[in-house]
């Protein structure tokens, strides 16, 4: 079955996973940015007793941060 | 195995049913409270094992060029994962994957299989401990794989650090330790588990529903044939999950390898 091989993995953006891969690699990125840094700003709530604002800034600044890593992971290569 | 068919005709079983339903009386010693070393889970497991085994020795003993019915069969699931998953997800590196990954995705097509078929009609993957078991395995196949494709150092970099300037990385790095290392594992583990326990819940609801309200009260009798051809239907929708469950399973593990052995951005 010669005649079907794919061309070999040439590094770079070719890795990318496919298909549902992907999909569930952008989905656990959002979720995980989100749950990570509103985490770490609950424990900074806690830590100053700043009253739920460190993890409101926690869960945007992972959004931004889940955002940012499915365009630089998974987005079109530049 | 039997006595489920008893105690429904005696109208015995409990509605609503409840998280108790799933640990199944002891087999080995027989009857023993709260005793789980041989149950009929374990006992499914084994026979998923043995079916699995013989059928592929066998199958395969005798191969011919033209193949048998039977070796069609074998060949044709084994060119499915090759080609639809290892080759297709992880490329040339696959083929060698390929026989791990059948053995996956029929190991858990078969339980999960199990949770549908007369006098079985309970997953073992409705446990967590299966499905989380089969994660460990992943979790350690991919990173082994990529620690040895690109040595320790240079595959937590290339899995830890994106392709980002310098001063985002401090945001970027903990949600990718976070969603690479620590994540996966129990999401491959759960989605199967909460797959197979939810159906095999719901296909007690409407059948134990069904005896509920016919013994409650007799006028209720065509709602309770109703939830009957409910349960029917529903088992249908259950044989579609637990194709797609096998199947997503597999697809994940050979994505998380692809990851681990994919060149640095």
């Amino acid at each position: 079955m010669a005649g079907d091989q794919k061309p070999p993995n040439t590094g770079g953006s070719g890795d990318v996973p496919s298909g549902a891969g992907q999909g569930w690699t952008a989905l656990s990125y959002l979720i995980g940015g989100m749950l990570v840094w509103g985490f770490i700003g609950w424990l900074v709530d806690r830590w100053l007793d700043t009253g739920g604002i460190a993890t409101g800034i926690g869960v945007v600044l992972g959004m931004a941060g889940g955002i940012i890593l499915v365009v630089r992971r998974l987005g079109t290569p530049t | 195995m039997f006595g489920q068919a008893n105690v429904l005709a005696q109208g015995q079983a409990e509605f609503p049913p409840s998280v108790g339903d799933f640990y199944l009386p002891s087999i080995l010693p027989w009857g023993a409270e709260n005793s789980y070393w041989f149950t009929k889970i374990t006992a499914m497991v084994w026979v998923a094992v043995g079916i699995l085994i013989i059928f592929f020795l066998v199958s395969y003993r005798n191969p011919q060029l033209v193949p048998t019915k039977k070796q069609w069969f074998a060949e044709s699931i084994y060119g499915f994962v090759r080609n639809n998953i290892a080759v297709d997800m992880i490329g040339h590196a696959g083929v060698r994957f390929a026989p791990y990954f059948t053995t996956l995705f029929c190991f858990i097509l078969l339980t999960n299989f199990f949770a549908i078929v007369p006098f079985f009609q309970i997953s073992p993957n409705s446990h967590i401990a299966f499905p989380a078991f089969l994660a460990v395995i992943s979790y350690v196949m991919f990173n082994y794989v990529g620690i040895r494709h690109h040595g320790f150092v240079k595959y937590f970099k290339n899995s830890l650090v994106p392709p980002a300037p310098w001063f985002i990385l401090p945001l970027l790095i903990p949600i990718e330790l976070f969603s690479t290392f620590i994540v996966r594992p129990f999401s491959l583990a759960v989605r199967l588990f909460a797959n197979m326990f939810a159906g095999h819940m719901l296909l007690l609801v409407f059948t134990l529903g069904g005896f509920a309200m016919i013994s409650a009260n007799a006028w209720l009798a065509p709602v309770s044939v109703l939830s009957w051809t409910m349960t029917i239907a529903l088992t249908f929708l259950e044989f579609l999950v637990i194709c797609l469950q096998a199947y997503v399973f597999t697809v994940l593990t050979a994505s998380y390898v692809q990851g681990a052995l994919a060149d640095e951005h």
